[in-house]
């Protein structure tokens, strides 16, 4: 910039909107990034320019850290390459200030209290509707008791009203019981121990990684420093074995200490992995699996894929204050817009580390997105155009050209592990059939689905096609090649676990591919876009070819 | 006029006084009460006359700053002529105030320069008129607080009361009441002898007088008052004004005051406190960065009222719906909307346009302004904003008939406005650079500048003008983080940087020059004058103002962002090509097939679209984004719409090539669709008119393609009803009815047959019957249909007598045959005064 003028030629600039836009070829790119994650939330990572966001959770989540508006304002003003205006540094330290001013703590004769620091803002608040019937006496001008059973409540209620309280009343230790970390031949990364650190040092709260990232091992080092038994919260069976397989490899748990409460098995053991299916299960308006929670003396509560956690779980675990609780995501973002639920029933965000710098250290691998396009034929086009509206999308997504295509590519990738991924199936019947693949859907037992992972991670099988219930939580390890030939209405959710199928490292430093197979001028494209636009904005940078031009080249 | 030798008579009026005056004293008088030269004075007398006038001197006063105005205040409660050494004193105290002496002559001279006191210093009067104003009279109270003089309070007095008072309060009995008055007030006047007298007297007494000491003086006691309040009226300590009223005489309550006029003087202004100093260099980027912001929200605002603006209200102004929309679209709040719409039209970049249905819209003056540089263009804003009554704070508010003030509707004028915005700056300008006041110490400081007359309040015009102004000014970047910037001190033609100027006393006690407090420091700018302040602002501004940039960034996820502010050229061209995602320091783009395609519209084609990206793009283009540009480009204008009213369908191509080349076909304007079509505008009857005059035999066709029979079908309407039947004359009546017109036919019969023999009994008193009486004699008359005689009282209340023969009684109503009328008629029940049966010969 010119001499004289006030602008640094900083990495950042200020928008109206309250997001960030970091440069990310700036010489202070690094620097500035460490400066502003605690409070804003990376929104999306292309390229050149990263967005950030400014929340009021974010500034919250950054106090909750320790850091305070000084910092904030200071680390906005310093990269910020143009004049950060006035009114967004006093929205920001407005907004930090409220943090705190209201504190849940333990007072030795009334039990569970909430203080202020400020008398008017507990008038305020006392005067709400929805607070009154979740506190009790007033004990002096800045206090006030709180029913115990009411501590998860009243947080989200604060949450609500603008002024979340800190939760500093402490947790039970819980039932002890001995797990170690098993570092044999292996050892927690340095920022899986940041994270559990982190998570440790706050009490509760989220630690954000992305898929292939090794969350089990951060819930496993939580579990290990915690020491006592634990109930982990998973999306389902096959995940539950998941956990329990890595549990059993990892620490020093053994088969008989963790149990599973499932659907189909009921066991409560010191260690206990249980689905969010079977809980929020309803029988007779009644949940009748919610003794789980009460059956032990839990001291530590996992939840696994925060960012899916059904709204009734919300409900059982504000009645879980006491106990720690640490909730393992690869991202914040609900598409109900439950974050506000996450921060004041399970924690603040205790510990975020982008995709891309996880890459950058290599422990999960580089992938080469590319979208195909394929064009109906014309008879396809005419019968799309006729389609129900409800019926469009599973019409277009399932055109017979994806087959040829999805042949080609696999045939081109022969040799590597391949999965093929599909929302229809039909179509995955059709596709292993063709591809001589096995097929794992919904109706294939776990025990069969087991067997085929295993198979796969053995190299035994190279092309395995999958429905979307292998979206979550499996593990397979050797897979380069992802082929997703349709999914479910361009899900951001189900794009971030799909790419993470094949970023888990290669052991031979593979490339990893993502294609995505795409009808052209359908809806299946517009959805498309939706998913494209999420990996983009993940900083893989993809490819669009046509159809023609891949089946030439094979 | 020359002034006159000093050694002169001292003047004996106002005139006189202000003839001795010098002419630039004169014409400070002149400069600070305009309203004396409208229209000029012929003389010094007339001069002098109309300053005295009420009007003016109101005027005056309320222009005078809060200690000149306590010194005349003062003045107003002391003898008249009064020595300055008594006028100190009121304003000091006994115990004197260094500060208020040091003050005083300040005061003085404004007033005397205002002429509003004149005399020298030992015979100091306030104009008449002022005096009045500003002396306690029971019913103006004055702000002293203080009451009326022995000698006012007495005058009403017998003479052997006041003798009573002055025996009582120890002193020889006079002759007559003055030397009485003259003594007591002597004696009130006395600090010593006045101690001593109040020593004597008991608590409860010292206590009312405490009471009344400050304010207001009068106080009320019942006709037998107890024994310390008697005692106190006793010593004429207190006197009474009216029954049951008493006063406390100016000379005790300032005996209590210890001299004071006012309970707290103000000789110096209130320091303008910094609540938080920054460095310039931040203090202006900060306002530079809100300038352009401020640049870019009125420009968008502009662009978003390009195409037709919206409406104008009847009454004048803006709806709030569009207002509201208006906020929207900038994503500021309405009042900050409002802000802009007003500052775009006071700059006259937008008006209404006149037309029968009449819209806002951009002035000429608006492109001129786009043409300028940015720094121009924000000085041009700015200027505006200085000097306009127009008070878009008020909008939404109310006016005193309770209608809804709209923005850029009328009654938003404000004369106050510009004085206020430039006296708020002013003061800023006082304070060292980077330094931002604390808000409540510049209202405080307006407040002392201009107090009100009366309570004191918290939302006058003055002191929202002034909060406005704060606001308003960072804003639009003549302040940044609260501080006024370089360019906004040049744009008040303050001196740049000045070290004088850098220290702003503290508080009292200050030694710097008084007029350094108080005198505005810098006077509103002639229009030339302010040009060259612009000029000056601009030079200042324009480096700070970030630099258009000619690149964008693009990214994979299909967005450029543009790292700071664009050119012109390019930012409207990617305005077309892009979606605006985000504003701000920089500006994201979003490119979507909708605005490829747009752009498509807009006529530039696939390639124009890679070159233009390409050549502004820092990063290699996006594979994506090519793609998605081609992949738009494909399918656009692939489909071809267009307007046809009929066309020529024919298999044989050939044929439709001897049409399109027949010259007599080029009237029918006939275009070629496809090999086997043509289309034209003409109606379809035109065309098969034409193609047969040129010897063809075409065939209509219908909308579903078939060929319509030329032959005329018969002709059938929509399904009908038959028509009612409509019968000649009204309805047969009913038995009631036609009971009853019989019976009015009868009646009229037989009023017209028989003699009309009106029995007037006993000398033509309207008859008087109960009402219940005259119900029954109705009802039966209804029965027998008998005629009756009655008394009738009409709506405007005068009386008549009629002989009726009722037909129906209901609801309070009666109906019958007037024989005095020979028509039907209704008469409510309640105005009939009475009934009497027709003598039985009638």
């Amino acid at each position: 910039m010119r001499k004289g003028s006030a602008y640094v030629n900083g990495p950042l600039i200020v928008q109206s909107d309250k997001t960030l836009l970091l440069e990310v070829d700036h010489e202070q790119a690094d620097e500035c990034r460490r400066a502003i994650a605690p409070f804003a939330e990376l929104e999306r990572a292309p390229e050149h320019i990263h967005t950030y966001r400014v929340t009021p959770l974010g500034l919250w989540n950054a106090r909750a850290a320790g850091h305070d508006a000084e910092q904030v304002v200071d680390a906005l003003v310093q990269y910020s390459r143009y004049p950060v205006p006035h009114a967004l540094l006093v929205d920001v330290a407005e907004t930090m200030d409220r943090y705190g001013r209201l504190t849940l703590s333990k007072h030795p004769a009334h039990g569970l209290v909430l203080t202020t620091t400020d008398r008017p803002v507990l008038e305020e608040i006392l005067r709400s509707k929805r607070i009154i019937p979740l506190v009790g006496a007033r004990l002096d001008p800045d206090t006030v008791a709180v029913h115990p059973s009411e501590r998860g409540q009243i947080k989200q209620t604060l949450l609500k009203l603008g002024w979340p309280a800190e939760d500093l009343a402490g947790y039970v230790d819980g039932e002890a019981h001995p797990i170690e970390l098993d570092e044999d031949g292996w050892a927690l990364r340095p920022y899986q121990k940041q994270a559990v650190e982190n998570f440790w040092h706050g009490g509760s709260g989220v630690v954000v990684l992305p898929c292939g990232a090794g969350k089990t091992l951060v819930g496993a080092g939580a579990m290990a420093q915690a020491k006592s038994t634990t109930l982990i919260l998973v999306t389902n069976t096959v995940s539950a074995r998941q956990w329990k397989h890595e549990l059993v490899k990892r620490t020093s748990l053994t088969e008989d200490e963790i149990g599973e409460y499932s659907g189909t098995r009921k066991e409560i053991r010191p260690v206990t992995i249980a689905t969010y299916q079977v809980l929020t299960t309803r029988r007779k308006g009644v949940y009748p699996h919610l003794e789980l929670f009460d059956s032990r003396d839990w001291g530590l509560i996992l939840y696994d894929e925060v960012h899916l956690l059904p709204a009734p779980v919300f409900k059982f675990t504000a009645d879980l204050q006491a106990r720690r609780r640490l909730g393992l995501t690869a991202t914040l973002v609900r598409e109900d817009g439950r974050e506000s639920d996450v921060f004041s029933l399970i924690g603040p965000k205790r510990f975020d580390a982008p995709w891309k710098e996880i890459e950058a250290q290599g422990y999960i691998a580089p992938a080469d997105c590319v979208e195909v396009r394929v064009n109906l034929t014309d008879s396809e086009r005419l019968a799309y155009a006729t389609a129900e509206q409800e019926e469009k999308y599973r019409f277009c997504a399932t055109t017979a050209t994806k087959r040829k295509v999805t042949e080609a590519l696999v045939q081109r990738f022969a040799g590597q592990q391949i999965l093929v991924i599909g929302q229809y199936i039909d179509q995955l019947d059709e596709l292993g059939e063709h591809l001589n693949a096995p097929v794992i859907k919904g109706e294939t037992s776990n025990a069969q689905r087991e067997k085929l992972f295993e198979a796969f991670r053995q190299g035994e099988i190279s092309v395995l096609v999958v429905s979307k219930v292998a979206n979550f939580s499996i593990d397979l390890p050797e897979a380069t090649v992802a082929i997703q030939v349709s999914g479910t209405f361009g899900s951001r959710q189900e794009e971030a676990q799909r790419l993470g199928r094949v970023l888990r490292p290669k052991a031979d430093g593979h490339q990893a591919h993502f294609y995505s197979v795409v009808a052209r001028d359908t809806i299946d494209q517009d959805f498309a876009a939706h998913r494209q636009r999420f990996l983009a904005e993940q900083g893989y940078a993809y490819r669009i070819v046509d159809a023609d031009e891949l089946l030439a080249d094979s | 006029m020359g002034r006159m030798s000093d050694q002169a008579t001292p003047p004996r009026s106002l005139a006189e006084a202000l003839r001795v005056r010098d002419d630039a004293s004169l014409a400070a008088l002149l400069r600070a009460r305009p309203d004396l030269i409208t229209p000029v004075p012929t003389d010094l007398t007339q001069l002098a006359t109309r300053a005295g006038t009420r009007a003016s001197v109101v005027r005056a006063l309320e222009r005078l700053d809060r200690f000149a105005l306590q010194t005349a205040e003062a003045l107003a409660v002391a003898a008249d002529p009064a020595p300055y050494d008594e006028l100190l004193g009121l304003l000091t105290g006994d115990e004197g105030d260094q500060a208020v002496a040091v003050a005083l002559p300040r005061a003085l001279r404004i007033l005397r320069e205002q002429a509003l006191v004149w005399g020298a210093d030992d015979r100091l009067r306030l104009v008449r008129t002022a005096r009045e104003l500003l002396a306690p009279s029971p019913q103006h109270p004055s702000p002293t607080g203080l009451g009326p003089t022995v000698q006012e309070a007495t005058s009403g007095m017998s003479p052997g009361r006041i003798q009573e008072i002055v025996t009582a309060a120890g002193l020889a009995s006079t002759h007559d009441s003055v030397s009485a008055v003259a003594a007591l007030t002597s004696l009130f006047t006395h600090r010593k002898r006045m101690a001593k007298l109040l020593a004597g007297l008991p608590e409860e007494s010292r206590e009312v007088l405490s009471r009344l000491v400050w304010g207001p003086p009068y106080g009320q006691v019942t006709a037998d008052p107890a024994a310390h309040l008697r005692r106190l009226l006793d010593l004429g300590l207190l006197l009474p004004t009216a029954p049951g009223t008493v006063v406390l005489p100016r000379e005790v309550a300032l005996h209590l005051r210890a001299g004071r006029a006012h309970r707290t003087t103000e000789p110096l202004p209130p320091a303008m406190e910094a609540v938080s100093v920054h460095r310039p260099q931040v203090v202006d980027g900060t306002a530079a960065g809100q300038a352009y912001t401020a640049l870019a929200t009125v420009e968008e605002l502009l662009k978003d009222w390009d195409e037709g603006g919206p409406a104008v209200l009847r009454a004048g102004g803006l709806s709030v719906r569009d207002l509201k929309r208006t906020a929207v679209a900038l994503d500021v709040a309405e009042p900050v909307a409002a802000f802009w719409v007003e500052l775009a039209y006071a700059a006259g970049l937008i008006a209404s346009d006149g037309e029968a249905d009449e819209r806002y819209a951009a002035t000429p003056a608006h492109d001129e302004w786009l043409e300028q540089p940015p720094a121009q263009r924000w000085a041009r804003l700015a200027e505006a904003w200085l000097t306009a009554t127009r008070t878009s704070g008020l909008i939404g508010g109310r006016d005193t008939k309770d209608r809804t003030l709209s923005a850029l509707g009328p009654g938003l004028d404000r004369s106050a406005a510009p004085e206020v915005r430039h006296r708020v700056l002013t003061l800023l300008t006082g304070l060292p650079e980077g330094a931002a006041p604390a808000a409540d110490s510049v209202l405080a400081r307006l407040r002392w500048e201009r107090p009100l007359r009366g309570p004191q309040r918290d939302d006058d015009l003055r002191t929202r003008l002034a909060e406005w102004t704060l606001s308003e000014a960072e804003m639009l970047g003549v302040t940044g983080r609260g501080a006024l910037s370089g360019h906004g001190r040049a744009l008040l033609g303050a001196p740049v940087v000045e070290k004088a100027r850098a220290e702003e006393p503290e508080g009292p006690g200050d030694k710097l020059p008084v007029h350094h407090h108080v005198t505005p420091v810098l006077e509103p700018l002639s229009p030339a004058e302010q040009a060259t302040a612009s000029a000056a602002a601009v030079r200042l501004l324009a480096p700070q103002l970030p630099e258009p940039l000619d690149h964008v960034l693009l990214q994979a996820d299909l967005t450029a962002v543009a790292p700071g502010p664009l050119q012109r050229p390019l930012a409207d061209v990617l305005g077309v090509l892009a979606d605006v995602e985000s504003k701000g320091g920089a500006t994201v783009y979003r490119f979507t097939p909708g605005s490829v395609r747009r752009a498509l519209d807009a006529g530039q084609s696939a390639s124009d679209l890679h070159a233009f990206l390409a050549a502004h793009s820092r990063t290699p283009v996006p594979q994506p984004l090519t793609y998605l540009i081609d992949d738009v480009a494909r399918r656009h204008g692939h489909l071809r719409v267009g307007a046809a009213s009929a066309y020529v369908r024919c298999d044989d191509d050939a044929m439709l090539n001897e049409i399109l080349a027949d010259k007599r076909a080029a009237g029918l304007r006939l275009r070629r669709l496809g090999p086997t079509v043509l289309a034209t505008q003409a109606d379809p009857a035109t065309l098969l008119d034409g193609l047969r005059a040129m010897g063809f035999a075409p065939a209509a066709e219908s909308a579903e393609g078939d060929v319509l029979i030329a032959r005329a079908h018969a002709h059938r309407t929509p399904p009908r009803t038959a028509p009612e039947p409509v019968p000649d004359g009204p309805p047969v009546p009913d038995t009631t009815l036609l009971t009853a017109a019989i019976r009015a036919i009868r009646a009229g019969d037989l009023a017209s047959t028989t003699p009309r023999k009106q029995p007037p009994p006993a000398g033509g008193a309207l008859p008087r019957t109960s009402s219940a009486e005259t119900l029954a004699t109705m009802q039966a008359a209804v029965l027998t249909g008998e005629a009756l005689w009655i008394g009738y009282v009409n709506a405007e209340g005068s009386a008549s007598q009629r002989v009726i023969a009722p037909i129906r009684v209901e609801g309070g109503f009666v109906t019958a045959y007037d024989h005095t009328a020979d028509e039907v008629r209704t008469y409510p029940l309640h105005r009939v005064t009475g009934v009497a049966e027709l003598a039985e010969d009638a």
